[in-house]
Parts: structure tokens; C-alpha cells; sequence
């Protein structure tokens, strides 16, 4: 069963992605030159942006995603008629009315 | 620690050139998560203009698109419109095209230099831009007023009703198809990609068309195949060193957040809308890069026409390109703003009942 998160839990999950994503974006930026240079070293070096950016894209991803649901931007959810569970019909037996 | 960057690589980054990223971003995933590509092609003009060098923006711009892409992937795949075996088979044969792409690219540019292959990236553009985009915004206005879902294109049931070996079977598009008609689709999706850096222009309405998938299942599966091609590029031009990080996490930041918000539209507004956004842009772009032709045939000796003339029709055809992305947005966002309040109308109306 999909689990459906409702704003306050979004809202909680947003401050926490978003402080975590706040810290990578710091942390990038206050080392902005030395890892630029780094990462354009070529060669493993490429290793360097392309872990960078999974990394960014989870938290910063998550974080987009709380926001948008905490603030009731979300996807209409499809709603699926209610099929009536088949109940098994009682088997016809043969009873003696003494 | 501080390290001097190399000036002739990395540009220096001001408040407003950050702010210009952030934005363009925003827009681009917008767009991106709803009809499965673009942006990409505001954003490589868009970083030159601010005096990035074209590798590196070409670079940059794909080390942002393959992460963009896959968060689309999943937020869409949760919704059930991703078809990850469609995309993969696609994402395969569009690496074929990608490779040929640049070899043509290459012998265009060995022999009429960059002129020349600048030429030919602006009449690739206006060509495939006006054919496909004229007829997917055809399309989309011919159906806009019916209610009932897209029927399968005439050529694609035609295709579909082939039976040649080895068929193929696409369980969320619900289409069986020859592999040996997937591959031109894919493979023009590669070229279209190493030439002006969006095949989903050709892909989406490929896959529509000649596949019979519908736009839904189509954007939704361009994302993956976005994603395949994207981490393929951005490893090559890393190794290469050709990949400004800062300038791709700004993008990044603003096209996170539009692409998740444009595949949440895909859900709120009907599936004929995904080909309007898509033929609107793809024809006004047609227009921007028909005004930057000329400037390419001046330099090839085959046309006259005044310097002062040819920086305005680059400014202009700049402008031009950025309005197309942002009319796609405007159309999406004036969509979904539409479902929603129609939605909140019937909500009352039931609550009421």
C-alpha cells in the first residue's frame, strides 16, 4: 500500500532535506575554487562532479519534493472505483428439519 | 583555501549570473518534467552569453540533465507513466545515433570549419523543428476540444499490426511493437541529441507517432532515456575535464524543484496538453534559430548583409528562444493553476451534496 505523507510529515522532511541540502550547496560553494579546479583535472577526477551531483540531486531532490507537497502542490491521486470483494457463497447443504 | 581557476575556463560568478542560472533552471525542469526534454537549449546559449566557453557549457549543462532527468524519472514513475524497458531499448539505439551525430558533426566541421558546422547545427534545427513541431501542434489543436483519450496514429497501428521478429512488448505503454521500428526512432532521437542537444524532440513525437505510445508514457520514458544519454556525455566530457561544478549545482538547484512540480502537473491536466507545450516550443524556437542562419551563411561567403544587422538578429533570435521556454512554462503552470481550481470546484460541489 502506497504510503501517503501528509503536510505536517512534508513540512518535517522539507527542514530536514532542506538543512541538509543548505550544508552541501555551504560546503561547495566555501571550497568553490579548489574543488572546480579538482574536478577538472579529467581523467578518475571525473568521478568528482558526477558523485557530487547524485549527491545534490537525493538530498536537494528530496527536499523539492517536501516543499512542493507541503505546500499542496501534489499529484492527483487516481481513484479507483471500489470493486466489491467476492464473498464466497454459503454451500447449499441438506438439512434434516426433525 | 584559495585556488585561482583558470580565466579562460571558468567565468567568475556573480549575484546575477546566479540568479539567471537559478531561474533558466527553474523553467527548464519545469518544462522538462512535463513533456520529457528541453531547456537544455536555453541553457548552453544562455551560460555563453555570460561568457562560459561552449565545451564547458555543453559540459555543464549535461552534467545537470542526467540527475534532472532521473529525478523525473522516478517522481513519474511513481505515477505509473514511466516505461523503463521502452526507455532502455530507445536509450540503446540512441547511443548509436549520438556517436554518428558527432562524426558527422566532425567531418562538417574538418570541412567547412566552425561556420560551417554552425550552419548546419541552425538548419538541422529550423528543419526538424518546424516538420515535427508544425505537425505535433497540428495534432494537438485538432484534438484539444475532444474529451476521449488519444487514439493510436494511423501509422503506428499500421506498424503495430507488422509481425516482424524479434516483437516486442512494452507492458506500461501497452504497445507490441519489431524492435526493427524502435531503432530509427531511437537512433534519430541520438542524432537530434549530438546535434542541437535535445532529442527529445524527436523522440517524443517519434514514439507518439511511430510507436503508437501515447504522450504520456512518452514523456515520461524520454526522462529515462535522457538519463542514459546524459550520464554517457557527462562522463566523457568530465574526463575531459570539462565540467564547471559550480554552475552545474545552480542549475541543478532551480531545476530540481521544476521538475518535480512540472511531473505533478502531468497528473492534473489532460494528456493533449503535453503536445501543445511541446509544438508551441518547438515552433517558436524554429523562428529563433531561423534568425541566427544568416549570420552563419555571412561568414561562409554566401550571403551579405551588414555586421551591425547580424548582432541584432543574435540578440533578437536570443530573446526569441528564451520566450519560447518561458511561454512552455507559462502554459504549463496556467494549466495546472486551471485542474487544480476545477478540482477544488467539484471537491465543494460533492462536499455539498
Amino acid at each position: 500500500m502506497a504510503h501517503v505523507t501528509t503536510k505536517k510529515q512534508a513540512m518535517f522532511k522539507m527542514i530536514a532535506f532542506g538543512a541538509a541540502s543548505a550544508a552541501i550547496y555551504g560546503t561547495i560553494f566555501q571550497n568553490a575554487n579548489a574543488l572546480t579546479e579538482m574536478f577538472s583535472r579529467g581523467g578518475y577526477y571525473a568521478a568528482g562532479p558526477i558523485a557530487t551531483v547524485f549527491l545534490v540531486s537525493y538530498v536537494h531532490g528530496g527536499f523539492a519534493s517536501n516543499l512542493w507537497s507541503a505546500l499542496g502542490i501534489e499529484a492527483k491521486r487516481t481513484v479507483k472505483t471500489a470493486q466489491p470483494t467476492q464473498t464466497k457463497r454459503p454451500e447449499v447443504r441438506a438439512t434434516l428439519n426433525a | 583555501m584559495d585556488v585561482a581557476l583558470d580565466s579562460l575556463k571558468f567565468i567568475d560568478l556573480n549575484t546575477s549570473s546566479i540568479i539567471f542560472l537559478f531561474i533558466v533552471g527553474f523553467i527548464g525542469g519545469l518544462v522538462s518534467g512535463f513533456i520529457g526534454s528541453g531547456g537544455a537549449f536555453v541553457l548552453t546559449p544562455g551560460m555563453m552569453s555570460l561568457g562560459v566557453p561552449g565545451t564547458v557549457a555543453v559540459a555543464s549543462n549535461m552534467c545537470h540533465k542526467f540527475p534532472k532527468a532521473l529525478v523525473g524519472a522516478i517522481k513519474r514513475f511513481r505515477y505509473g507513466q514511466v516505461d523503463i524497458k521502452l526507455g532502455l531499448v530507445m536509450a540503446a539505439s540512441a547511443g548509436i545515433g549520438v556517436q554518428v551525430g558527432i562524426k558527422i558533426q566532425n567531418m562538417i566541421l574538418d570541412a567547412w570549419g566552425q561556420a560551417g558546422s554552425n550552419l548546419y547545427v541552425s538548419a538541422s534545427f529550423v528543419a526538424v523543428l518546424v516538420i515535427v513541431g508544425g505537425y505535433v501542434f497540428y495534432d494537438a489543436m485538432k484534438s484539444r476540444n475532444s474529451t476521449g483519450k488519444d487514439e493510436t496514429p494511423a501509422l503506428a497501428k499500421r506498424l503495430q499490426s507488422i509481425n516482424l521478429w524479434p516483437m516486442i512488448y512494452f507492458k506500461t505503454a501497452n504497445v507490441r511493437i519489431s524492435l526493427w521500428f524502435t531503432l530509427p526512432v531511437g537512433f534519430a532521437t541520438g542524432m537530434l541529441a549530438a546535434t542541437i542537444a535535445v532529442g527529445g524532440f524527436i523522440g517524443v513525437p517519434g514514439m507518439i507517432y511511430v510507436m503508437g505510445v501515447g504522450g504520456l508514457v512518452s514523456s515520461a520514458s524520454e526522462l529515462v532515456i535522457a538519463f542514459a544519454m546524459g550520464l554517457g556525455g557527462t562522463v566523457n566530457w568530465a574526463m575531459h575535464g570539462m565540467v564547471d561544478i559550480r554552475l552545474t549545482v545552480i542549475i541543478l538547484a532551480g531545476s530540481l524543484l521544476g521538475v518535480q512540480l512540472g511531473a505533478i502537473g502531468t497528473t492534473l491536466v489532460r494528456e493533449v496538453m503535453i503536445k501543445v507545450v511541446m509544438g508551441s516550443i518547438m515552433l517558436i524556437v524554429a523562428v529563433s534559430r531561423a534568425l541566427a542562419l544568416p549570420k552563419y551563411l555571412a561568414q561562409l561567403g554566401l550571403m551579405d548583409i551588414a555586421p551591425e544587422r547580424v548582432a541584432i538578429m543574435d540578440k533578437v533570435s536570443f530573446v526569441i528562444m528564451c520566450a519560447a521556454l518561458l511561454l512552455g512554462a507559462v502554459i504549463i503552470l496556467g494549466a495546472m493553476f486551471k485542474a487544480r481550481k476545477s478540482m477544488a470546484g467539484h471537491e465543494e460541489a460533492v462536499a455539498q451534496a
